[in-house]
């Protein structure tokens, strides 16, 4: 007993701030580096100067004043398309996200709450969309609906959902079975009514931290998918097709890889952090 | 009652496989673009186009391609690859090895790993040294196998380059396989330089796979050792004299695994899921890098056998653990 | 030097942050000696015999006192010596015959490894002991016993089998902590009478951690009572039950129900009790807590 009540005490006392500090840092720089990237980004993130090839970064020799992250293989400048790439990854990350999480918490609490033929199709859905291999089934998608970031958010959501809708039926099963919802249905409330006022404010921490990790993988599933040459034009500023374009380049110019990279590493880690803390502090069995 | 389980299990999973079947097919058949015309050169006639087409089965409605499709299916014949021009099965066959060692690889470090820091944490229960170790399996456990997969590449493929950081083989090595399993063969027939070069290709890749999972064993792991340390048949062998690396291993490690099999599981699905994503990354001539080709060249009949064979991998493994679950814990055993 | 088994010489048993568990204990016990350690839950009694065997909880420590078993201080031992002496000298009967055997052994390696590893027999004699001390403890066909997982067996039987493997290596001390709390009231007088019998033919020694005075009555020569980890009486049972020293102790054997005789009437520990001993106790920890610091 007392080791079990020790362990994560000390982790809290230390730690909770800077785990709680650190994440939230980044991803408000990230915000604001997306909002200000007309005024911050140094250059322009599509202009191509040949001259101005494979730069390397300011702390290397032959690096050129101005274009501190370096260049890639068409003279544009790193640290200029990883700011307009802050844009792109956060508007997937929230646009995406929610999309998943709504499409997705609105068939878990139909089939937790609900029960009968709506909880057995839905789960026998989550057991198909389970058995494709996710990365073969966004690329699919996205080549069937078109490359652009519509496309990429749509498909986010459509493969994804599944993550909510099993946490959220399994959450809103326990909360159904819970004597408060059957009083309130005594009391007269319609059955829709409760799940919306009874059952939704009771799930919704659980959503949220959802919601959180969500953020983290639809950025890389952007990254994938630009990777894979299906996200939106290669032109386009993206940390994926930086990636990827760095990946090809690799041998002459690692920088290209390496800066968004470190973006990426960093939002992923960040958002993983801030849903795993708001899990913890929401889970009653954790308290 | 095991045998009850077992039918209902399988009768659930055709139903499941048959699902993935109708939505690989529709999805594949509302995609823009007509695969014919792109494996004909440009200039091709409307005859051509049109006997291609008929050949194919294209020309029949989508109720009747699918019932065509699913009936060759259940014979084993899985259709002709538009752009390799070569049975389905035969090619998905050939490049299902190289899938399977690397899976096999992943999993055996993720074990290992994940295993090792499990135990390493509930030795040292308590201390700093455990802390350490729960704060970087978190970190690890949120970077998917892309990312790290970059990260093998950045760093052992450019800034201090000792691994292959593409391919599966060195493609100068000389050797007649037999088999497409180049590893295991490599190591029956004693041919070092093959097994050699065949892991130095397939060391990054599977690290990438493995070290999320490695991360989440580690964190169950630990977390189902500490539960069982605390039970009286720990207590009774350390006073028996028995040291806690003995207690740990030979004691709690049997107890605390069989929870952890389950989750490790679905988990270990993920991980043939992200196969598809580091086989591209890596260049390795796997499975998953076949199907992205497929996908990009609008191979139909490729795309859909690859789906089907990932989902009967996905299930078949889902229905193992459970049957595995069952078999390791005496109590469920005799009924 | 008398010939002692077990000697505790003012043994003081904290938490970090200094609170203590144990009071300045003070006990011994001769060969054959069945000696009862009794106190309310949260007394402290089960502690000594962790302190004997070296499985105090993870932040408790040994701040002050000696542990000789056998004449021998365990304190002035490495480590893995202590571990190796205790596990030669003594061996406990836990309280509950269900968690205490690993669920996914079968029991016959459960019994035989520690004799291999205490005494380094082998494999055969091993065996062979673990089915004498199996017959001893009346379990029919111990072969198959041997052979089977705990789960498969009752609560009494397991506890039997706890016993015949704390009997089997031939320790010199045993300690009891309340093995018969967790058991039906029939197989409860069973078990007492295997460990009494058992106990009397090898003359091992028993530290016996209970908080029924009917069982202390039925089994122990000596009583050790315990209140917040301090000893309030320390006597033959036969004294202490024709005329407790201790108020305390007389509050104990008042509170207990008797099982031989449901009809007698008992009566709880007074509160006024309790609580006059606790303000003694605090005093004395205010004093502990000037000295020390």
């Amino acid at each position: 007993m007392a080791e079990a009540s020790t362990a994560p005490r000390a982790r809290h006392g230390s730690g909770l701030n800077l785990r709680l500090w650190l994440p939230l840092s980044w991803v408000t720089l990230l915000v604001v580096v997306a909002v200000f990237a007309r005024w911050i980004a140094p250059h322009d993130p599509l202009a191509q100067d040949l001259l101005l090839e494979r730069l390397p970064p300011f702390f290397m020799s032959g690096s050129e004043p101005g274009y501190w992250l370096g260049t890639d293989s068409l003279g544009r400048d790193v640290l200029s398309r990883m700011i307009y790439g802050a844009q792109i990854a956060l508007f997937v990350s929230v646009i995406a996200a929610s999309a998943t999480c709504v499409f997705g918490s609105v068939l878990g609490m139909l089939a937790g709450y609900y029960g009968g033929w709506a909880e057995r199709i839905i789960s026998r859905l989550v057991d198909i969309w389970m058995a494709f291999p996710p990365v073969l089934f966004a690329v699919l998608l996205v080549a069937v609906m078109g490359t652009g970031l519509t496309s990429v958010i749509a498909a986010i959501a459509l493969i994804d959902w599944t993550r909510f809708a099993r946490v959220v039926r399994a959450e809103t099963l326990v909360q159904t079975r819970m004597d408060y919802v059957d009083s309130a249905r005594i009391g007269g409330a319609r059955r829709a009514s409760t799940l919306w006022t009874e059952i939704l404010p009771n799930v919704l921490p659980t959503i949220i931290a959802l919601l959180m990790l969500e953020m983290g993988i639809a950025i890389i599933v952007e990254a994938i998918l630009s990777f894979v040459n299906l996200s939106i034009s290669t032109d386009d500023p993206t940390w994926g097709s930086m990636i990827a374009e760095g990946r090809n380049a690799i041998h002459f110019a690692w920088w290209v890889l390496l800066f968004p990279l470190i973006a990426l590493f960093f939002s992923v880690l960040s958002f993983s952090v801030l849903g795993e803390g708001l899990r913890q502090r929401f889970d009653p069995v954790l308290q | 009652m095991l045998l009850k389980t077992l039918i209902t299990r399988l009768l659930t999973m055709i139903v499941t496989l048959f699902g993935v079947a109708v939505v690989v097919f529709t999805l594949v058949r509302v995609a823009p673009g007509n695969p014919i015309a792109m494996m004909l050169p440009p200039g091709a006639s409307e005859e051509d186009i049109a006997r291609l087409t008929a050949l194919y089965g294209f020309d029949k409605s989508l109720v009747q391609q699918f019932f065509i499709w699913l009936g060759g299916v259940v014979q084993g014949d899985f259709g002709t690859s538009i752009t390799l021009r070569q049975p389905v099965d035969q090619l998905v066959l050939s490049r299902l090895p190289a899938t399977l060692e690397l899976a096999a690889m992943a999993l055996v470090i993720a074990l290992l790993l994940g295993g090792t820091v499990a135990v390493l944490g509930a030795r040292n229960r308590g201390t700093g040294t455990e802390v350490g170790l729960d704060l970087t399996s978190g970190a690890v456990l949120s970077i998917p196998d892309f990312l790290w997969g970059l990260i093998f590449v950045l760093i052992f493929g450019v800034l201090w380059p000792v691994l292959a950081i593409s391919g599966r083989i060195d493609p100068r090595i000389e050797f007649d396989f037999a088999t497409n399993f180049y590893l295991i063969e490599g190591l029956l027939r004693g041919r070092f330089d093959v097994v050699g070069s065949t892991l130095s290709h397939m060391v990054m890749p599977a690290m990438s796979l493995a070290l999320p999972l490695a991360a989440m064993i580690a964190q169950l792991l630990k977390q189902n050792l500490k539960g069982e340390l605390v039970q009286d048949y720990a207590t009774i062998a350390r006073v028996r004299g028995f040291s806690e690396t003995t207690v740990i291993l030979r004691e709690a490690l049997r107890n605390a695994a069989l929870p952890t099999i389950a989750l490790v599981g679905v988990q270990f699905t993920f991980l043939i899921g992200g196969t598809v994503i580091v086989e591209r990354l890596f260049a390795y001539e796997g499975l998953g890098n076949m199907a992205i080709d497929a996908v990009i060249n609008r191979d139909l009949p490729l795309i859909q056998g690859i789906v089907l064979l990932f989902a009967a991998i996905f299930i078949m493994i889902n229905l193992i653990v459970d049957l595995s679950y069952t078999l390791l814990n005496p109590r469920l055993r005799h009924g | 030097m008398t010939r002692t088994v077990l000697d505790i010489m003012n043994l003081t048993v904290n938490l970090p942050n200094r609170t203590r568990i144990l009071r300045d204990v003070s006990l011994s016990l001769e060969p054959g000696e069945v000696r009862a350690l009794v106190g309310e839950s949260g007394a402290g009694k089960s502690m000594i015999g962790k302190a004997v065997l070296g499985i105090l909880p993870p932040k408790v420590r040994i701040s002050e006192g000696e542990i000789l078993l056998d004449n021998e201080h365990l304190g002035a031992m490495t480590p893995v010596t202590r571990r190796n002496t205790v596990a030669r000298m003594s061996a406990l009967i836990p309280q509950d015959p269900l968690t205490a055997l690993n669920p996914l052994r079968k029991i016959g390696p459960q019994i035989v490894d520690p004799l291999r590893r205490i005494h380094g027999w082998s494999a055969d004699k091993a065996r062979a002991r673990a089915l004498e001390l199996l017959d001893r403890v009346h379990i029919r066909a111990p072969e198959r016993v041997m052979a089977s997982y705990p789960h498969e067996l009752s609560g009494g039987m397991r506890q039997r089998i706890l016993i015949a493997a704390a009997f089997a290596p031939s320790p010199r001390l045993i300690v009891a902590d309340e093995p018969t709390t967790a058991l039906d009231v029939t197989v409860q007088k069973e078990i007492l009478k295997l460990i009494r019998e058992l106990q009397r033919e090898t003359g091992t020694a028993v530290l016996f951690v209970t908080h029924d005075m009917g069982v202390v009555a039925k089994i122990s020569q000596k009583v050790t009572v315990l209140f917040a980890g301090k000893v309030m009486e320390d006597a033959p049972t036969e004294q202490v039950f024709s005329g407790a020293a201790h108020p305390y102790t007389r509050a104990l054997i008042n509170a207990t129900p008797s099982s031989a005789d449901p009809s007698r009437s008992f009566t709880p520990v007074p509160a006024q009790l309790v609580a006059d001993l606790h303000r003694e106790i605090a005093q004395d920890d205010h004093l502990y807590m000037t000295v020390t610091s």
